[in-house]
């Protein structure tokens, strides 16, 4: 028993490399997609200390704005910068309807109306596009469909082309994301913001101008989001569920950490492949990807309750 | 696509003629209830189901004043496909009820005791508790015209040609929402396994992995299963033949249960779906009763669908033939205790004796949109069998004459499972208080 646990695992990784090396891209991509999530909720902690519980819906509703626009006509070309248009007037509407009028309220407070943004776009929603499944826009945003066929130690490793895609999403998104918060002065603000509000008031930094900012930013990862995961299953509603796969990243990248949001993803999506595939089916039962997460992150905070790229907060009484 | 103002009128005029309905009933009315999901991760196949239901009885209102005087009155109680929002909608309604329709296989196993107390029975058609067939038991549960274990039967007796013995040294995997819906085949598909040689695996798909099925589909590459059974709903199914089609398991050994059949996942994936297999008691196509829903109920705007073609649906077809089975059971019951406004212990007696024969279907326009049957006391689903539909890349096509579930190898299990509820959940009552007459 001992050695199907400990052993046998391993020695089929090395046994069977090219469905390892499968497992790993499956897991790798996995993880690109749990970090674009997490970006999101990074960007509006770490400018406003709030948990945006919308990010999952935003996908959703980003993805339903771009294929309805497309639906009606509207060249793919066209589609993405209005929906872009859309989720900045979302953005807008957010900090002046409520955001602006619970400035300086408790984090809870904000938390819950986050929680009431969700509800609103989940209804608004579904009134507006129908709760059935769309077919993403794929070939006509120009993501490649077919495969690459790879033959490693004679076996085959297959890499799906939009899978490929969503992976150079993800990461031009993220380095732009970086440059814009390093180099810019926008981006400076958002820093500014985020280490000390009262601060950067001082300063002259807007905090309703950053707001609306941080919340387009967290519109555009929602769409890129919402883009790549709609390409692979469709879109709906369901699309929703996956943001809640963004928890144990943000406990164990830390709330306040782009990288955080990143190498977390990338190595719960990996070790949770690993896990499922190698100890979860032949000695769980399977679906372990739901909880074993949550345990990996938990362990990580019993020895950096920070998370691994957080801050340590310092509070002096 | 733009806003949907006849969606939101539609809601509006029923919620009115509700409310309405409550405060000034001066004529008959029967209040039937649907515990119904437009929101949510299921929302994509619950819509089509929850829109053909509605269309069916709007349609009787419409055309016929209602049924046998007695105006329906249905209305919807939203659960997203949450049980304990289903339970909430359970006990909200029930005070006027005369059915329940829980729509989930886990609300259905929550109110299943309640209902034995409130007197309300159960339609859960094609789903809920297998056992529930056995109505020496489940007095107030109905699952007709066929259960999940029928399902699993003719799926199974499909991929054999008829004789499990084929099946020796093969291996099935049962692809499976986690959740008690995907669990419901289980036990049925592990005793057959065991009697005809065959290895059974199943795999589970957590909702939060529904549209990421990576591992899943990895286990099916390792694995090699000679088969993959699915028992998906809302937006697993469309994840699962994505990833079906992305790993090129062959389509002609991958069969799903009737949930699993949903014309709208598989244009997702068109023709790379094609020989994608789903056991189904309903068969898409141009009926009569669709013409008339389309006259008094589409055209002048009533229907929640935003297109006449969405009548099409599979899933649609089906929410009519839901509803046609509760009216068949309405109409029953009116005929036997001689009152159109009639309670929910009438309706339990007309469900039990339902008689849906080919005759019937044909004077309700619906002659082979599903299969007939009957219900007894003892025989609460009818077990009137499907047939194997076949995915062409564009619908949905019968590639089968009409199958039947082997009740042989199915009965000693259901009542075991029955007996095995019934003392787990002491004292039930059973049949104590309702005699089959």
């Amino acid at each position: 028993m001992l050695y199907d646990v400990l052993i046998d695992p391993f020695v089929q990784m090395v046994a069977v490399p090219d469905f390892f090396l499968q497992v790993i891209w499956e897991g790798f991509v996995s993880g690109v997609l749990y970090a674009l999530i997490a970006l999101g909720f990074v960007l509006i902690y770490k400018s406003s200390r709030i948990f945006n519980f919308a990010q999952g819906i935003m996908v959703v509703f980003s993805a339903l704005t771009l294929v309805g626009l497309h639906s009606m006509g509207i060249p793919a070309i066209a589609a993405v910068p209005l929906t872009l248009l859309v989720m900045y007037l979302l953005a807008m509407s957010v900090e002046r309807v409520v955001l602006r009028p619970l400035v300086n309220q408790p984090d809870i407070i904000l938390f819950m109306a986050t929680i009431g943004i969700t509800l609103f776009l989940i209804g608004f929603g579904e009134l507006v596009f129908g709760g059935e499944n769309k077919v993403m826009i794929t070939e006509q945003l120009g993501i490649p469909t077919g495969a690459f066929e790879l033959e490693p130690f004679g076996g085959f490793v297959l890499i799906e082309q939009k899978d490929v895609t969503a992976v150079t999403m993800a990461i031009l998104l993220v380095v732009g994301l970086l440059l814009f918060l390093d180099r810019t002065k926008m981006g400076r603000a958002i820093r500014a913001l985020g280490d000390d509000h009262q601060a950067a008031l001082s300063v002259g930094i807007s905090l309703s101008t950053i707001w609306v900012l941080v919340w387009f930013i967290a519109g555009v990862i929602a769409l890129v989001t919402g883009i790549v995961w709609g390409a692979r299953a469709g879109v709906s509603f369901a699309l929703e569920v996956i943001a809640y796969k963004a928890l144990p990243v943000l406990m164990l990248g830390g709330l306040e950490s782009v990288s955080g949001a990143i190498v977390g993803g990338i190595a719960i999506g990996i070790l949770e492949k690993i896990f499922e595939i190698y100890w979860g089916q032949p000695f769980l039962g399977g679906n372990t990807e739901t909880w074993f997460p949550f345990i990996f992150a938990l362990l990580v905070l019993l020895f950096r309750p920070q998370g691994l790229f957080g801050e340590r907060i310092i509070e002096r009484i | 696509m733009g806003f949907n103002w006849k969606s939101a009128g539609c809601a509006g005029i029923v919620s009115l003629s509700v409310a309405f309905g409550a405060t000034v009933a001066s004529a008959a009315e029967i209040y039937v209830p649907n515990l119904s999901y437009r929101t949510g991760p299921f929302a994509a196949t619950g819509i089509p189901l929850m829109n053909g239901q509605r269309d069916y009885v709007a349609m009787l209102n419409a055309r016929d004043g209602g049924v046998g005087g007695a105006k329906l009155v249905f209305d919807e109680c939203e659960t997203g496909y949450n049980t304990n929002k289903g339970v909430e909608c359970y006990e909200k309604t029930k005070s006027k009820a005369v059915v329940t329709q829980p729509w989930s296989t886990g609300i259905t196993l929550q109110v299943l005791p309640r209902t034995n107390v409130d007197k309300i029975p159960i339609l859960a058609p094609g789903y809920g508790f297998s056992p529930m067939s056995d109505g020496e038991v489940f007095a107030w549960a109905f699952n007709p015209p066929s259960s999940y274990w029928d399902g699993a039967s003719m799926i199974l007796n499909y991929i054999s040609d008829g004789d499990l013995a084929n099946l020796k040294g093969k291996k099935v995997a049962l692809l499976h929402l986690d959740h008690p819906y995907g669990k419901e085949p289980i036990p049925l598909i592990e005793k057959l396994a065991e009697e005809n040689g065959f290895e059974f695996l199943p795999i589970p798909v957590g909702l939060k992995e529904m549209q990421n099925q990576s591992a899943q589909w990895l286990q099916i590459r390792r694995e090699r299963p000679d088969y993959v059974v699915m028992w998906g709903w809302g937006a697993m199914n469309a994840g699962a033949i994505t990833e079906a089609v992305k790993t090129r398991y062959p389509m002609d050994q991958f069969v799903g249960i009737w949930w699993s059949g949903y014309d709208g996942d598989l244009k997702l994936v068109g023709e790379k779906g094609k020989g994608y297999k789903t056991i189904s008691w309903n068969v898409p196509g141009s009926y009569p009763v669709l013409d008339e829903i389309k006259q008094h109920v589409v055209d002048p705007g009533d229907s929640l669908i935003e297109n006449p073609e969405d009548m099409d649906s599979i899933f649609y077809q089906r929410g009519v033939v839901i509803s046609m089975i509760l009216v068949e059971g309405i109409k029953a019951a009116q005929k036997h205790f001689g009152t159109a406004e009639i309670d929910a212990a009438q309706l339990r007696w007309g469900l039990e004796n339902l008689n849906i024969t080919d005759e019937v279907l044909a004077e309700l326009g619906m002659a082979g949109m599903t299969v007939p049957f009957a219900t007894s006391c003892d025989n609460h689903t009818g077990h009137g069998g499907g047939w194997m539909l076949e995915w062409d890349g564009a619908a949905f096509v019968p590639v089968s004459e009409k199958l039947s579930p082997d009740r042989a190898a199915i009965e000693p299990l259901e009542a075991a499972k029955a007996a095995e509820y019934a003392e787990s959940n002491a004292p039930w009552p059973g049949r104590s208080e309702v005699p089959c007459e």
